[in-house]
Formats: structure tokens, C-alpha cells, sequence
């Protein structure tokens, strides 16, 4: 339980770090295209993966999340 | 396409009105028409949430959108989107655990019992009224004149607005919340295979993947990175834009209801994932589309655009399922919005189980029939009214989320302040008062001013005695 709780912490330590992130110049960088990835721009394939990684955490947190 | 749309609308009614005369069957209780017998499943749920929560404005406003400002539209939604389905973990679990102790007849009545305040649950319907009425009413609109831009001979966009109302008021009658979570099973996987057949035309037509890239790079860049070319996708605009989002399924009742009847915690939290998901496989070809638009539409009309790429610039067949596909996902989202309202009403006026629907049935169509002639005054900026509407609900998030959270009753301060918060808010939409107070957006101060009172009120009152 207490190792469940502590889990918890982790993850929405990690969601709440990418969050901040995400609204630094690290990602909004104005004008900034390169470096690409398959041809995608730089904000929106870092995004692109930081979006996944919240879905991967939320499903991550609903484990560590207590049930019925 | 004429010959196409009647045989892909016929099949699409037919299917409409089957589900609700199914569900019509089932239903042996008040619970089961408003609630859906508060038993859905992992599939069902996530359908329902999904159509919900992406209406018209992904499929019509999101290409515009990201045509105008570019990529940083991603973030703007999808992102967003990703942190909301993380906090459904959180709250979801809270909520249901408060449901389980206290029961549900919509969030106003739960939160009158929550703060033992009924002015509690009087803000909080007074703030979902304001901004969901004319959310409904930006769906039927932006079906509306995309129909009239389809047919410009057929019906005006008055005309156009009543059917859309009518069917939709006629399905959700006659079968209920399960009428309304089986035609948004079919409505949701409806929008994600339309939206990724244009995608994938409009990319083909521009010469495949890289080529989209490089040729959206030679003419305009700016798109490509934020804050893109007019300079709306700045920090603070996103950074608001996350936290009204974020908020959704706390504030707007459509969504925190899906969240009460899903059959169990486990399912709950696999639709959320699977809500995730579905996002970004919904939202990343509406980016594609936009940058179609931006290169060979980049001057025309919403209108004109969304007509050109989503009808001219199709087959028969996908223009017409593009028609029927916009339909349904006004229908799926406004359906519920309403349906949630009635609900809402419902707790509000603490009617009991046995009592008849009748009052609420007729409240659901004065509420349609308010969102109709919004529609016909609203303006076509589709993605920022939504957006409006996304921040005027989440003022009520700090209230929600401290009266679901705290263990005892949390006085009437933030009942208070919240009301207030949302005067604000409104006057600053009129332009009473300014839209930036100092360097910092409005929606955004208050935002944060509510989330700090909310705190403040848990740490003064959370640990007293209950009174």
C-alpha cells in the first residue's frame, strides 16, 4: 500500500515535470523548426512524444491508483 | 454526392432511431433514461466520452485553426487532452468514492450536499447555463453553414439549425442517456475514420509526408513553430488554454456524469487511457488538413475553406460521410451537453426517483431551443468560443474539486468567490472589463486567484472541527 502510494508520487511528479516543460522555451521555442524528426518540426514532435507520455503515466497512474 | 449523402444520412438516421428504440426498451426507471442505468462498461464508456468531448469543433475548427496558427494547435489540444485523461485518475476516483457515500442527481445537487450550501449548486448551474448553452449552440451553427455552404440552394442556416435540433431532441427523448452513449459509439468511430480519410487525401494531394513539410516551410514557416503567425499560441494563451481543458470533466456535468456511471473504478480508468489515445489519433490528421489549407487555401473564408477541403476536394462518398460525420458529432456532444443540463435541473430541484420526468423533458427542450437561437447570433470562430466556453466552466473547477475533496463541509467562501470569478470572467467576454489585467491574461489570473482560495479554504477549514 505504502509502496503504491509512494508509485503515485513518482508518476505525478513525472506529469506534473513534463507539464512544466512543455511550457518552457525548451519546447516554445519561437521560430525554432530543426532539429526534425521524419520531417516533423521541433515543437510539435517533442510535444508529439510528450503527449504519449502522459497517456503512458495515466495508465501507469491507474495502477497505482486504488480500486473500488 | 446528392445520391451519396441520402443513402449515407438514410442508413445513419435508420441506425439512430434503432438505437433509441432499443434503449427505449430498457429503460424501466428515471435513473435509466437520465443516467443509463449508471452500468457502462469499458468500450461504451470510452465511445461516449470520446464523441463528447470531440465535437464539430475538432473536425471543422481544428483545421482552421492549425491552417491559421499552425502547429502549435498540438498543444494547444492534444496535450491538453493528455493532461486531462491523467487527472481523470485522480478526480475520477475521488468523485465516484464521494458518489458511492452520497449518491448523484447531477454535480449542482451533489455539491449542494458536498458544502451543505444549496447556493453551491445554484453557481455551479448558473456557470455550466452560461457557457454550455452557447457551446451547443456553436455546433449546430458550425454544421449549419457548412450545410448551407454544401447546398446553398436547400435551406438557410436557420433551416438547416431546426433540423439539426429536432432530430437530435427527437433520439434523445425517446431512448435516453444509453440512446445518446449508443449513437456516440457510432458518431466517435464515424468522426475518426472521416477525419483520417480526408487526412490522408489532402497529404497524397500535396505529393506525400515530406513534401507537406517542405512546402509549408518555403511559403509560410511561422507555421511550423508557436507562437505561429499571429502570435496566438504564446505561453500564457496555452498555459490558460491546459488549465480550461484540464478542467472539462470536473466542471462540465456531460462529462463528470460519464465518469459516475461507468460500471466500475477499473474501466473508469482504461477509458481514460484509451480516451488519451483516441485524442491524439484524432487531433494529429486535423493538423494535416490545416496545412492543406494553409497551402492551397490560405486566404479563403472558414466557410469557404471547410467547404472546399471537407466536400469539393473529396469523393462523393467521403463528402457525404464528412456531411453525416459533422452531424453526428454536433449531434453527440449537444445531445449530452443538454441531456446534462436536464440532469443538473433535476438535482438542483432535488426531484426523487419516483417523481415524472415531465418538468425535465421540457427543460431539455427550452435549453435546445435556447442553444438554436444562440446559433443563429453566434459568430463562426468555432475554436475559440469552444474555447470561451472550456475557461468560463473551469472558474468552477477549484470550487468542484474542494467540495469533492474535503472530508467535512467548506463554508460558503468559495461559493462566494467563485460567483464572483465567473461575474468577472463574463464582463471581461463583453468587454466591461479588459481581457489582460496588467502583463497577465484574465481567464488565467482568475485561474489561479480560485485554485489559491480553494487552498487557502481547505487549510484553514480542512483540519477544524466540523461545524
Amino acid at each position: 500500500m505504502r509502496r503504491k502510494r509512494r508509485l503515485w508520487y513518482v508518476i505525478l511528479a513525472s506529469a506534473l515535470l513534463l507539464v512544466v516543460i512543455t511550457f518552457t522555451p525548451l519546447i516554445l521555442h519561437p521560430g525554432k523548426i530543426g532539429p526534425k524528426l521524419f520531417s516533423l518540426p521541433f515543437t510539435l514532435w517533442t510535444s508529439m512524444l510528450i503527449t504519449i507520455a502522459l497517456v503512458v503515466l495515466t495508465y501507469l497512474a491507474s495502477k497505482a491508483q486504488d480500486n473500488d | 454526392m446528392l445520391t451519396w449523402l441520402l443513402i449515407v444520412g438514410s442508413i445513419y438516421i435508420s441506425i439512430l432511431f434503432f438505437l433509441s428504440w432499443r434503449s427505449r426498451r430498457m429503460i424501466r426507471s428515471n435513473s435509466d433514461f437520465l443516467l443509463a442505468g449508471s452500468n457502462i462498461g469499458l468500450i461504451l464508456g470510452f465511445m461516449t466520452f470520446a464523441a463528447t468531448l470531440f465535437s464539430t469543433f475538432t473536425l471543422m475548427g481544428m483545421p482552421d485553426f492549425s491552417r491559421t496558427h499552425g502547429i502549435g494547435a498540438w498543444i494547444f489540444l492534444a496535450f491538453s487532452d493528455g493532461g486531462m485523461v491523467f487527472l481523470i485518475v485522480w478526480f475520477g476516483y475521488k468523485l465516484r468514492k464521494t458518489v458511492s457515500v452520497k449518491g448523484f442527481n447531477g454535480m449542482s445537487g451533489l455539491l449542494q450536499d458536498c458544502y451543505r450550501n444549496r447556493w453551491a449548486g445554484y453557481i455551479y448551474f448558473a456557470g455550466v447555463f452560461i457557457f454550455l448553452i452557447p457551446y451547443v449552440a456553436i455546433q449546430i451553427r458550425g454544421v449549419a453553414i457548412f450545410l448551407v455552404q454544401a447546398f446553398p440552394d436547400a435551406l438557410p442556416t436557420w433551416g438547416w439549425s431546426m433540423i439539426i435540433v429536432v432530430v437530435m431532441l427527437m433520439y434523445s427523448e425517446l431512448g435516453g442517456l444509453k440512446a445518446i452513449i449508443y449513437a456516440d459509439f457510432m458518431q466517435g468511430t464515424l468522426l475518426l475514420v472521416v477525419v483520417w480519410i480526408i487526412a490522408l487525401t489532402c497529404m497524397n494531394a500535396l505529393g506525400g509526408w515530406t513534401e507537406m513539410f517542405r512546402s509549408v516551410e518555403e511559403v509560410n514557416p511561422e507555421l511550423l513553430s508557436t507562437p505561429g503567425p499571429q502570435g496566438l499560441f504564446n505561453s500564457q494563451f496555452l498555459i490558460a488554454s491546459f488549465l480550461a481543458i484540464l478542467m472539462i470533466p470536473v466542471t462540465q456535468p456531460q462529462l463528470s456524469t460519464r465518469l459516475v456511471i461507468m460500471k466500475d473504478t477499473k474501466s473508469m480508468y482504461r477509458m481514460a487511457v484509451a480516451v488519451g489515445t483516441f485524442a491524439m489519433l484524432v487531433i494529429f490528421p486535423t493538423l494535416i488538413i490545416g496545412l492543406y489549407g494553409a497551402l492551397r487555401y490560405p486566404d479563403a473564408s472558414v466557410a469557404d475553406f471547410l467547404g472546399r477541403v471537407l466536400l469539393h476536394d473529396q469523393t462523393g462518398l467521403i463528402g457525404s460521410a464528412a456531411i453525416i460525420g459533422l452531424f453526428a458529432a454536433a449531434m453527440s456532444t449537444s445531445d449530452s451537453q443538454l441531456f446534462a443540463l436536464g440532469n443538473e435541473l433535476r438535482g438542483l430541484i432535488s426531484r426523487k426517483e419516483s417523481d415524472s420526468l415531465l418538468p425535465i423533458r421540457i427543460a431539455i427542450i427550452s435549453f435546445a431551443f435556447a442553444a438554436l437561437i444562440f446559433s443563429l447570433l453566434s459568430s463562426d470562430q468555432l475554436v475559440l468560443l469552444a474555447r470561451i466556453s472550456f475557461a468560463g466552466t473551469a472558474m468552477l473547477g477549484p470550487l468542484v474539486i474542494l467540495g469533492i475533496f474535503a472530508k467535512k463541509p467548506q463554508g460558503s467562501f468559495m461559493i462566494v468567490i467563485s460567483g464572483l470569478g465567473l461575474l468577472v470572467f463574463v464582463l471581461s467576454q463583453v468587454d466591461v472589463l479588459p481581457g489582460m489585467a496588467g502583463p497577465v491574461r484574465m481567464d488565467l489570473l482568475l485561474m489561479i486567484i480560485l485554485t489559491a482560495c480553494a487552498i487557502a479554504n481547505y487549510v484553514i477549514r480542512g483540519s477544524s472541527p466540523e461545524l
